[in-house]
């Protein structure tokens, strides 16, 4: 447990945690206090002054609260009208020569500049002289576009070129009203992790290209999920919506905070993996090349699966737990097969020490907790014994070519179940004997588990327009023991008995379950 | 020509009123007498002859939607979404994208209002920073035997013009 002292703000006395600074300690117990440039995970730099507040009874009287640690006792003054003075007169300050271009603007409605003019000046522009003229649309490289009027010189983006991701493409030039953020000419941001900056920046001074004027940020719904891009399982929020006579789609994806997993930020690529959530996504569920409702396909399969000498069902690594119990338990029942084999995700070093990591499945761990073969040999063996194979979503054409499946599989037949077209390669589009349209992971709920052993529940908010079962329903219109999500769920408590302890996947705290400091400890 | 108007006294309390049939065969009688003389000469009718005659929009009516543009003919619309945003039923659908003309950097690509489910309350008008919305075209009618066609689009909506001097707009929204 972290140690707690008191202090007071306002005169009022209040309990916050020790070994932070002010504006961290205060914000943890629902007391704000504006800043532009300190941010928790860049540290602080005292450049903007917006977070001045008083000190009674110290030396000295006003501080900026990034760089003052919480200690015990300490008197601190928020609402004094001198604070005020200056919160307002900081304001001031920045709007000298802002354009104030809201209405054209990605950044209004999360703004912190809108923000503290609404809550700390308020008050019409005294500019009687005409502001000064910066570059508007500089193309910062690496998908982010800047805007030097609106910059007001926090240096957050600076440093975390510089301290996060050490490749410092950017700096500061320049003082005073002059002062603005470059890039070293033919040197422009170019790294795995350059779109964080977009989310650092408190203003619109950097904004995303991909994301440019696509929604303005009110309309966005938002669903707290785990991205799907990788192992390490960032946290993330799906921003997405459904316009008038449209589907529903995803408009951007941002890091949420998590310190167990991936802080503040998330890769690029995993940002953009939302495309493939919205577009090329299989629509029809077939039977011998025609479209059938679901349950005549299950009915088939069923049937199938009954008369067959050995069914093998392949699961993806990227599945949820719950999704692979329910497939788990319908294969013991069944007598059939289980693999989760899928070399193919994991793409030899293309992993760095940060947060990108080889394995590009989001729950292998999941995969090993429930002993889930996922072998080359034991999937091979399983295939040729096979004469009917039921795939749920596993793209199998990562692992292994075109020739290769279609040897495997020459006389069984197959149901594919999937999110996209291809999952088998494309010879065996024509040849398989059902498919079924999936949804994706930004569509249903569930649990998966990182590459560190974390646990981590996400939600599916995106609602599309065709209706597509989740691979839990499939299973249990096969027959699965696990006859929805909440069976699953019980499924999944039984056998991973350190998530025994929490009654439906959302009491799992948010920052997730270390599973194996729970195995560790028992 | 503003329409003619006669305020008739309510009736229908002394018992003679009460027994219904008198005053059915006195309506009869009226109607007829009407009827003759309509037929005859018209001229007396106390309704407007619409569509023949069109009465007066005030300048501040709300009417249906044009689009300003600049003096050099390009649109003032920026694609804020304010009046998007706070259009109550929901009825304006804008998609935005780059703008090249160099005024400034984004512009709508796509800008349409559905006028079937419009509720003529003004507030696109009222929300917009750029003056880049009016209701001033006073054009009140407006029909359509099929529902896509009550859909209009930028282009349309671009090339309306004001039905009034800006003094007289200026005017009507202080009267309003
Ligand atoms: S940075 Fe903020 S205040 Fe400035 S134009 Fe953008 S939304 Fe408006
Ligand atoms: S571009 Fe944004 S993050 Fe960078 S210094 Fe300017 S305001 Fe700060
Ligand atoms: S590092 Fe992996 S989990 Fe994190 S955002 Fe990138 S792809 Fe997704
Ligand atoms: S007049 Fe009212 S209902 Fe009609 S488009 Fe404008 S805001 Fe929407
Ligand atoms: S946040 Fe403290 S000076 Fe900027």
């Amino acid at each position: 447990m972290t140690e707690m002292i008191k202090l007071f703000v306002n005169g009022e006395e209040v309990e916050v945690e020790s070994g932070k600074n002010l504006i961290d300690a205060l914000e943890k117990v629902g007391i704000e206090i504006p800043h532009f440039c300190y941010h928790p995970a860049l540290g602080a730099d005292g450049n903007c002054r917006m977070c001045l507040v008083g000190i009674e009874e110290g030396r000295p009287p006003v501080v900026p609260a990034c760089k003052t640690p919480a200690k015990e006792g300490m008197k601190v003054l928020l609402d004094a009208d001198h604070i005020k003075k200056i919160q307002h007169d900081v304001m001031e300050l920045e709007f000298i020569n802002h354009p104030t271009d809201c209405p054209i603007c990605d950044q209004a409605g999360e703004c912190k500049l809108q923000d503290y003019y609404m809550k700390y000046e308020g008050t019409e522009s005294r500019m009687r002289v005409p502001q000064v003229k910066k570059r508007k649309v500089q193309d910062f490289g690496g998908g982010v576009i800047h805007d030097q009027e609106r910059c007001v010189a926090c240096g957050r983006c600076v440093r975390f070129l510089r301290q996060i991701t050490k490749t410092g493409e950017l700096g500061l030039v320049n003082r005073g009203d002059d002062c603005r953020v470059e890039f070293f000419p033919g040197r422009p941001i170019n790294n795995r992790y350059g779109l964080n900056v977009v989310d650092l920046c408190p203003v619109g001074a950097l904004t995303s290209a991909d994301f440019r004027f696509k929604q303005r940020a009110w309309f966005l719904k938002r669903a707290e999920s785990i991205c799907h891009g990788c192992s390490k399982g960032c946290n993330i929020m799906v921003d997405h919506n459904k316009e008038k006579y449209e589907d529903d789609i995803i408009y951007r994806i941002r890091p949420r905070h998590n310190e167990q997993v991936n802080g503040w930020f998330m890769c690029d690529a995993g940002r953009m993996t939302y495309k493939s959530e919205n577009d090329n996504r299989l629509e029809e569920c077939t039977l011998a090349g025609t479209v059938r409702p679901l349950t005549d396909i299950l009915a088939d399969a069923q049937s199938r699966i009954e008369k067959a000498s050995k069914a093998l069902f392949l699961v993806s690594p990227s599945a949820s737990l719950e999704q692979l119990v329910a497939v788990q338990a319908l294969a013991e029942k069944t007598g059939a097969a289980v693999s989760a084999f899928s070399d193919g995700y994991i793409v030899k070093d293309d992993g760095d020490d940060f947060l990108i990591k080889d394995d590009k499945a989001a729950n292998r761990t999941g995969v090993d907790l429930l002993s889930i073969a996922k072998s080359r040999t034991h999937f091979d063996n399983m295939a040729k014994e096979a004469d009917v194979f039921i795939n749920f979503d596993n793209d199998l054409s990562r692992s292994l070519s075109e020739e290769q499946i279609g040897k495997l599989f020459k006389d069984t037949w197959v149901l594919n179940a999937a999110t996209h077209p291809g999952h088998l390669g494309t010879a065996m589009a024509g040849k398989a004997g059902a498919s079924v349209a999936l949804r994706s992971w930004s569509e249903y709920h569930g649990v998966v588990v990182n590459c560190d052993g974390i646990a981590q529940k996400f939600v599916g908010g995106v609602m599309k327009n065709i209706e597509r079962p989740d691979i839990v329903e499939i299973a249990a219109g096969l027959g699965s023991p696990a006859t929805g999500a909440a069976a699953a769920w019980a499924l999944v408590q039984k056998k991973i008995p350190a998530l025994a302890e929490f009654g439906s996947f959302l009491e799992l705290p948010a920052e997730g379950v270390n599973l194996t400091d729970n195995e560790a400890g028992k | 020509m503003a329409a003619k108007v006669k305020q008739l006294p309510s009736r229908g309390g002394t018992p003679a009123e009460k027994v219904y049939l008198i005053e059915i065969f006195k309506g009869m009688g009226i109607t007829l007498r009407h009827f003759l003389r309509n037929l005859w000469d018209n001229s007396n009718l106390y309704v407007r002859h619409y569509p023949e005659v069109q009465p007066n929009i005030p300048a501040h009516w709300r009417g249906r939607h044009r689009l300003l543009t600049h003096s050099d003919g390009t649109p003032k619309c920026v694609a804020c979404f304010m009046c998007q945003t706070n259009c109550p039923a929901n009825c304006i659908m804008i998609k935005a994208g780059e703008r090249t003309d160099g005024i400034t950097e984004k512009m709508p690509v796509s800008f349409t209002i559905d006028l079937a489910e419009c509720i003529y309350c003004g507030y696109c008008v009222e929300a917009c920073p750029e003056d880049a919305i009016r209701m001033d075209t006073g054009i009140y009618a407006f029909t359509s035997s099929n529902r896509e066609e009550m859909k209009i689009e930028m282009d349309e909506m671009l090339s309306l013009k004001g039905g009034y001097t800006e003094e007289e707009y200026q005017k009507g929204l202080e009267d309003e």
